[in-house]
């Protein structure tokens, strides 16, 4: 539905507020006029000029004047603010204030108070001193409860929500520079949980709203653009690079500019997310770009330049250590080369980000549009990553006929991204990835010979900074999401709004490994690799919405619309191994040469996914009654045609409830302003399993093999989920603190699940896709608080928190399902994570320890080989909170999060950095040689819960100092500088880069939870910018 | 008006575009069973889908060859501090301590039910008699190992749902389907090369089968019956005198980068052929694993230092036995102090192009002793073990991963080595059997033999057949598989079968758990 939606909903007081505004100005001022002509406009749907009139001419009479009353209006930041209206409380005269803030208002003698409201301020309301003078200092309108959310299809304001959904909007986003929008929330919602998955630059996040419930798939949100739903998936080529492994994905959400973003809004409960049906069981979040507002061009600029460098490194042996454990080991010098290097600081950097936006807005009543062009040049922290972005968006709104009653939205988010990526791999054998390759390399060894080459080792063992040089990496991923959306207004009450979108994307991926480097079957030819893909997502939507009073009493919204949706993936990779005698050094890159390989050590495939249709009915219908209850019902069915035949549609229902308390007769306004009481419940669904599963397929396989590749199921459907969900708005001491306490109880149950094939099927263990027995439960409770601690004219304190506390549980599996698979030697096929009944999701199930044995220096593990349950990789607690200090222009924000409770498990201490390396040659961790009781060199590798270790956190994620300039000159206005610093420091016992991780252990599609494995270390940064308006 | 009525043809063309969609699922770079009914070619692409899919079982060390190999007497993966742990999976195989969750167990029965469905599945498509034939033996072999390792085989008619649990044939039913479809297809088999399904192989299968008949009836105390002999001399004789199969000069010839060569690669009767460099289609390690599994990280190629024998087996050898080890003349390698290349590794290594002596990573020699153990946990944990490769490394494709190797399946000595244990155990006479086995020795640069017992025929499968994944068949049809031996200190007579993997029992009513376990 349109932003202009809101207006319908205004009160007749609001209205006649602004009615009053309007006719009592005095109207010497000519820049009030604009404001004047806004304010018309925005009143105009909803009442004829002549009936403004009348009310007019009545209201001037009212009123006797026998006080006048002067002030003046500022800002947070002691701005003066022009043409904010000032009222009497209880009567309705007023004014508007000059443009230096300053008012002068007649008012009757009984009159003890005054209303000063302005657009994006909260309404504040002051007593009036016997002095008749008034001074206001305007806050920003906060996540207060009259704040406009955007829900499924529509908008609703946040008092009249009934479902549990969180909005979050620009100027409480996470300061910092972000490559994706999904961090810009971290921390910022009750019950959301945001994981980096890893710290190079536009690497993929972690997502999960009330918990984790999923045993298969993602887990993901599912995010909407502007009305369009993403398809979840990034079209950056994924690679498993020759002897580096498989790394980690693109986020699929790159392609949107943060600058651009208004507002985020998380819908969390059933009755909120059940309007997407089949993908919104790991919850929706519903990003809303800026718009543009009626006015002159608006001309916003913004500039930031930061520096990153790593955040928490790993203590292993420098060579001085090194030594002294050959020495200490009685394991001879052969493995002394005698120099003393950080191989770990050899591949490290400090790296550069820029960061520069541009928005140019504007409009009048028959068309608004916003232009905005962004440029981000992140360097990583590891040498060779880094990631450019450059987006164009614009967006428009056009009304035509003189009724204006045919609308016409135009939106576009353009943006081309380039990525270097490096070779750090989720599942990286003996030889490690570049990470692992740095924590091994014995530090005595010199990375680089004498004369400046580097120094490759005749075995198996790679250098790391060989490994950074001879590996490049570029990944190039082009993207569109246009829409078009014509809306027709048939009557007062009844729109009908069609939007078609396409959101285009394009990779490419060309990777290259040099022929020096002593990769198994790379070394002396090379390998390089050109892969492509494209994703495509194409829309339409019908929606007709009805919007009536039906009575004084009664307000009815409904919306009833048609969806379809069709998504496309295809793409291909050519791969070769270098001829006799390699690619040659002829300082091109492979990619650029293919053709020169031998014809045999070539690899092709390309691929297309099956046809993938969403075809929906929905509809929803919101009873206001009285303004004190309300009562929302939504329904959606989705036919998908990745559901077996005999379950092609599904349905999904939910309901809600809300009372708002304090409007009540009965209720007296005292401590506690506002209180409203919510419930709800719904169905959801959840359809991550791949295409082509229902039924029977067979698929080409290299050299002209061909083979049936998976077990088709004709019952496959839809995961489902049932949630119900009950809760509290409140906002206590004149609305100082409002908070909202919720508690969830989310089912999920016909768990998709790849399962055992019932042999003989086809080869390779190709999972049929079942819809398993088994419930997943995630509950708890969610509690925010948002706090004006203080609130002076010069001096204000905001402070906010959230708080979740989930509890996660499995039962009714009839067989424990496995999955994290540790990689490295020694482990080969190890799995130390189960999903099994009694359990929660993706428990750590392995050998238990006790510690070693003081005589042997062996490992104790106390029940041998059997496996028990040793840890809940899920946090039972996670924390947000966020705070704003200001003291006259200069302002204060901090935001740290925290998640507690959790275990996670460190798979590069277990492997890469183990005891057993010093005969090895290679290094080992500070902490493990120096452990007592000694731990014997010859003491197996093995999973055990020895590397299981609390991954509980506090972060301070950012901190940002800024000072509002103001005006400078005539021309630039808002100018304002600020300094933030992101992951200035973390708290935790966790051994590891850092305990926010969440590397794919994944196995047999079942992903895994909290497990690290030499990622791509975290950053920290310091940015300065500056923003202005012209 | 006229804006209305554009704007609603508008919208009405937009719903037109799509209007409901009936949710059809249409593959795009795949095929519907229909479709490949309708291929002109599909059934050689599916047969030689199905003959890739053995690369896995066999070719692969992780599946056939660990439960056959380890849980003998001659191969054996220690733990060496930080390798080869992988959870204890390959120390249970040779100490017989596997459960049904042991990885290997595990994977194997998947692997060899994988050939099983292939090859049942592509018999819809309405195949010529002699891919039909083809593809049953390919069945058969696969079915026959399963039989051997699990004494369970499930089974599916072409074309039936993976959702329905398979039915199974057990113990002699299932050997009794496979006698019959060797009998059935044999007719239709070609005669050859190697490379594909053929009569001869189908032969030596039944040979197999007959051999170990009163063995999968009672695998605790098994009998042989004189008929069953006959048979097994009566297809060996065919084979012998047909002609085809020679001692090759070299035993190594018979795994050598070019042994798809018949006429240097005499004895291989049933091959899976690689070529150097061209992509297999296959899952899993290729025959490349024979040596990476065994070799040091110091060696070349460097390997994953693993896999072993044990001295007591190594003891068994004669030191003119050629089959002990040679300096094998190798494409791409110059080996100028002409070095013990295949067959046994043991002792100082030695880098093969400049004859320096090798190190192991502390630095100490390269030497690979003969006393090894299930654990290793003093210093020299790099380098205890003698090391087994019969196959010549193909330094030619080596880092491509796809070697020249062919993967040897069935032999012509082991058809000599069958006849002869026919012939000891009733169905001939010992001569005969004498005479058969000192053939083989003396192409083999062994000493002739006096006297032939079982034991010695049992030590004499085991010379000639180490590492071709037949050990513990044949320990346990000699009644030896439950003895003590080298890190292997008791045993159990449920450890006669593997289990059913847990995960295939959760699935498969029709599957019961083998007796003990």
């Amino acid at each position: 539905m349109h932003a202009t939606f809101k207006n319908y909903f205004m009160s007749f007081i609001h209205i006649a507020k602004k009615i009053v505004y309007l006719c009592t100005l005095n109207t010497s001022n000519p820049l009030l006029n604009y404001e004047k002509l806004r304010m018309i406009m925005l009143v105009k749907p909803l009442l004829k000029a002549t009936l403004l009139l009348c009310l007019l001419l009545t209201t001037q009479v009212l009123f006797a004047q026998t006080k006048t009353v002067t002030g003046k209006v500022s800002d947070d930041k002691g701005s003066p603010v022009a043409g904010a209206s000032v009222l009497v409380k209880g009567a309705k005269s007023g004014t508007s204030t000059s443009s230096d803030g300053s008012f002068k208002l007649s008012v009757p003698s009984s009159a003890t108070a005054l209303v000063i409201s302005y657009v994006g301020f909260a309404e504040q309301e002051v007593s009036i001193p016997e002095s008749n003078d008034v001074s206001v200092s305007l806050k920003p309108e906060s996540q207060a409860l009259t704040d406009v959310v955007v829900i499924g299809y529509g908008t609703a304001r946040k008092k009249d929500l009934t479902g549990s959904v969180a909005s979050v909007q620009a100027k409480d986003f996470n300061k910092g520079t972000f490559t994706a929008p999904d961090q810009l929330i971290q921390g910022k919602v009750a019950g959301v949980q945001v994981v980096a998955n890893t710290g190079q630059p536009g690497g993929a996040s972690t997502v999960k709203i009330r918990g984790n419930s999923a045993i298969t798939g993602t887990g993901q949100p599912l995010y909407v653009v502007d009305g369009i739903p993403l398809d979840g998936r990034s079209s950056r080529p994924g690679l498993n690079a020759q002897n580096v492994g498989t790394t980690p994905g693109g986020n699929p959400l790159n392609f949107i500019n943060p600058n651009d973003i208004a507002s985020m809004d998380v819908l969390k409960d059933a009755s909120a997310t059940a309007i997407y049906g089949s993908r919104a069981a790991y919850g929706v979040v519903i990003i809303t770009t800026k718009r543009g507002q009626s006015g002159q061009p608006k001309l916003d600029l913004g500039a930031s330049v930061g520096e990153s460098s790593i955040m928490k490194t790993i203590d292993v042996l420098d060579g001085n250590q090194y030594r002294q454990a050959l020495t200490k080991y009685s394991l001879g010098n052969a493995n002394d080369k005698g120099a003393n290097v950080d191989a770990m600081d050899a591949i490290l950097r400090t790296g550069i980000t820029q960061n520069y936006s541009l928005a140019v807005s504007g409009g009048n009543e028959n068309g608004k549009y916003r232009l905005s062009a962004g440029m981000l040049d992140q360097q990583g922290i590891v040498k060779k990553s880094d990631f450019k972005k450059y987006t164009l968006g614009f967006n428009s709104n056009f009304k035509f006929l003189d009724s204006k009653k045919l609308g016409l939205d135009i939106n576009l988010i353009s943006s081309q991204y380039l990525e270097h990526i490096v070779p750090i791999s989720n599942d990286a054998g003996s030889t490690g990835s570049l990470i692992g390759q740095a924590l091994q390399w014995n530090p005595t060894q010199a990375l680089r010979n004498s004369d400046g080459s580097l120094n490759i080792l005749a075995g198996d063992i790679v250098n790391p900074l060989a490994m950074s040089e001879a590996y490049n990496d570029l990944s190039k991923v082009t993207s569109i999401l246009g829409s078009i959306s014509p809306y027709y207004k048939i009557t007062n009450d009844l729109e009908y709004r069609m939007l078609y979108s396409i959101n285009y994307s394009t990779g490419t991926r060309r990777t290259s490994i040099q022929s020096y480097i002593n990769l198994a079957d790379v070394k002396g030819k090379g390998w390089a690799s050109y892969g492509n893909n494209e994703l495509i997502t194409q829309q339409v939507t019908h929606t007709l919405n009805y919007n009536k009073k039906l009575s004084s009493d009664l307000n009815v919204n409904a919306v009833v619309g048609y969806e379809y949706m069709k998504y496309t993936n295809k793409g291909g990779t050519m791969s070769a191994f270098g001829p006799t005698g390699g690619f040659g050094n002829y300082d091109l890159d492979y990619t650029n040469y293919l053709q020169y390989s031998a014809s045999s050590a070539r690899t092709i495939s390309s691929f297309i996914d099956p046809t993938s249709e969403l075809q929906s009915y929905f509809g929803r219908v919101v009873l206001n009654l009285k303004d004190r209850y309300l009562l929302t019902g939504t329904f959606r069915a989705d036919g998908s045609t990745r559901f077996g035949s005999n379950n092609k549609y599904g349905y999904f229902p939910s309901i809600a409830f809300a009372w708002n308390i304090a409007k009540e007769e009965f209720f007296h306004a005292g401590l506690i302003r506002d209180l409203k009481l919510r419930a709800s419940w719904g169905k959801t669904g959840n359809q991550e399993f791949p295409s082509g599963s229902s039924q029977a397929k067979y698929s080409f396989s290299n050299n002209g093999g061909l083979g049936q590749s998976n077990n088709p199921n004709p019952d496959l459907k839809w995961q489902s989920d049932k949630q119900y969900n009950i809760g509290l708005d409140f906002g206590i001491l004149n609305n100082r603190l409002t908070g909202s306490v919720d508690y969830f109880n989310k089912t999920t149950t016909d768990l998709l699940f790849p399962t055992f094939p019932i042999q003989p099927a086809p080869p390779g263990n190709v999972p049929t896709w079942k819809n398993l027995d088994g419930k997943v439960l995630n509950k708890g409770f969610e509690v925010t608080l948002n706090a004006a601690i203080v609130q002076n004219k010069d001096f204000s304190w905001n402070f906010g928190a959230n708080a979740s506390f989930i509890k996660n549980s499995v039962s009714g599996l009839s067989a424990p399902i496995q999955t994290g698979q540790l990689n490295g030697q020694g482990v080969s096929g190890t799995l130390v994570e189960v999903i099994a009944s009694g359990l929660p999701i993706n428990a750590f199930y392995t050998r238990a320890y006790s510690g070693i044995d003081k005589a042997t220096g062996q490992a104790i593990y106390p029940y041998k080989d059997s496996f028990s349950y040793q840890g809940n990789p899920n946090p039972s607690t996670i924390l947000g909170i966020s705070t704003t200090v200001s003291y006259k222009r200069l302002s204060f924000t901090a935001n740290m999060n925290g998640a507690f409770g959790q275990k996670l498990y460190n798979n590069t201490l277990n492997n890469v950095i183990n005891i057993g390396n010093l005969r090895g040659g290679r290094n080992a961790a500070v902490s493990v040689v120096n452990a007592e009781p000694q731990e014997s060199l010859t003491n197996p590798v093995t999973s055990s819960a020895r590397f299981i270790q609390s991954g509980s956190y506090m972060k301070l994620a950012n901190a940002t100092l800024s000072y509002g300039i103001g005006s400078i000159a005539k021309f630039i206005k808002g100018a304002n500088i600020y300094v933030t610093g992101s992951n200035l420091f973390v708290i935790t016992k966790f051994k590891g880069f850092d305990p926010e991780v969440n590397v794919d252990k994944s196995n047999n599609g079942v992903p895994s939870v909290g497990i690290e494995y030499t990622p791509y270390p975290s950053a920290r940064t310091v940015t300065f910018g500056v923003n202005f308006s012209l | 008006m006229k804006y209305i009525k554009i704007f609603i043809g508008i919208a009405l063309s937009g719903s037109a575009l799509v209007s409901c969609t009936k949710l059809e699922e249409k593959f795009q770079g795949d095929l519907t069973p229909g479709q490949v009914a309708g291929g002109s070619s599909s059934v050689d692409a599916l047969l030689k889908g199905a003959y890739a899919s053995m690369q896995n079982s066999f070719q692969e060390q992780g599946n056939v060859f660990s439960l056959q190999e380890l849980s003998g007497d001659a191969a054996i993966v220690p733990t060496r501090g930080g390798d080869w742990d992988d959870n204890g999976a390959w120390r249970q195989l040779h100490s017989h301590q596997w459960d049904a969750d042991n990885t290997h167990v595990r994977d194997c029965f998947n692997a060899l039910s994988g050939t099983v469905f292939l090859a049942t599945d592509l018999l819809q498509y309405t195949p010529s008699a002699q891919q039909g034939a083809e593809a049953r033996f390919l069945r058969a072999f696969s079915m026959f190992e399963q039989l051997d390792l699990y004494d369970q085989v499930p089974y599916r008619e072409p074309g039936e749902s993976t959702l329905e649990p398979a039915k199974v044939r057990k113990g002699s039913e299932a050997l009794d389907f496979i006698i019959s479809e060797a009998e059935a297809i044999m007719n239709d088999l070609p005669d050859g090369p190697a490379g594909t399904a053929n009569k001869w192989a189908a032969k030596v299968l039944l040979m197999k089968c007959y051999l170990n008949k009163g063995v999968f009836a009672n695998r605790a105390a098994p009998t042989f019956d004189a008929a069953d002999m006959q048979k097994v001399i009566g297809y060996g004789d065919e084979i012998i005198n047909s002609g085809k199969f020679a001692f090759s000069t070299s035993y190594y010839d018979n795994f050598a980068p070019d042994n798809t060569d018949a006429t240097k690669a005499k004895e291989n009767i049933f091959t899976k052929v690689n070529v150097g460099g061209e992509a297999s289609g296959g899952s899993g390690n290729s025959v490349r694993s024979r040596w990476y599994m065994t070799t040091h990280y110091n060696m070349n190629p460097g390997g994953w230092n693993g896999f072993s024998t044990l001295s007591d087996f190594y003891d068994k050898f004669e030191a003119s036995d050629k089959r002990r080890g040679e300096a094998y003349a190798l494409t791409g390698i110059p080996n100028p102090g002409k070095r013990v290349n295949v067959g046994f590794l043991a002792g100082q290594q030695y880098n093969l192009t400049t004859d320096a002596a090798l190190t192991d990573r502390t630095g100490a020699p390269l030497s690979f002793t003969a006393a090894v153990k299930s654990i290793e946990t003093e210093n020299n944990l790099e380098v205890t073990g003698i090391r087994v490769n019969k196959y010549g490394v193909d330094y030619t494709n080596d880092n491509s991963g796809n070697v020249d190797n062919d993967y040897v399946y069935y032999r012509y000595a082991d058809v000599l080595l069958m006849k002869a244990e026919a012939a000891l155990r009733g169905g001939g006479s010992t001569s005969t059997a004498l005479d058969l086995v000192n053939q083989v020795r003396s192409n083999r640069g062994a000493s002739t033999l006096s006297a032939l017992t079982l034991d010695v025929l049992l030590d004499e499968r085991g010379r000639e057949l180490y590492w071709e994944e037949y050990r513990r068949q044949d320990l346990i049809r000699f009644g030896k598989f439950l003895q003590v031996w080298q890190e292997k200190p008791s045993d159990d007579p449920k450890n006669l079968l593997f289990p059913i993997p847990n995960q295939q029992l959760s699935v498969n009513p029709n599957l019961t758990k083998n007796p003990g376990y």
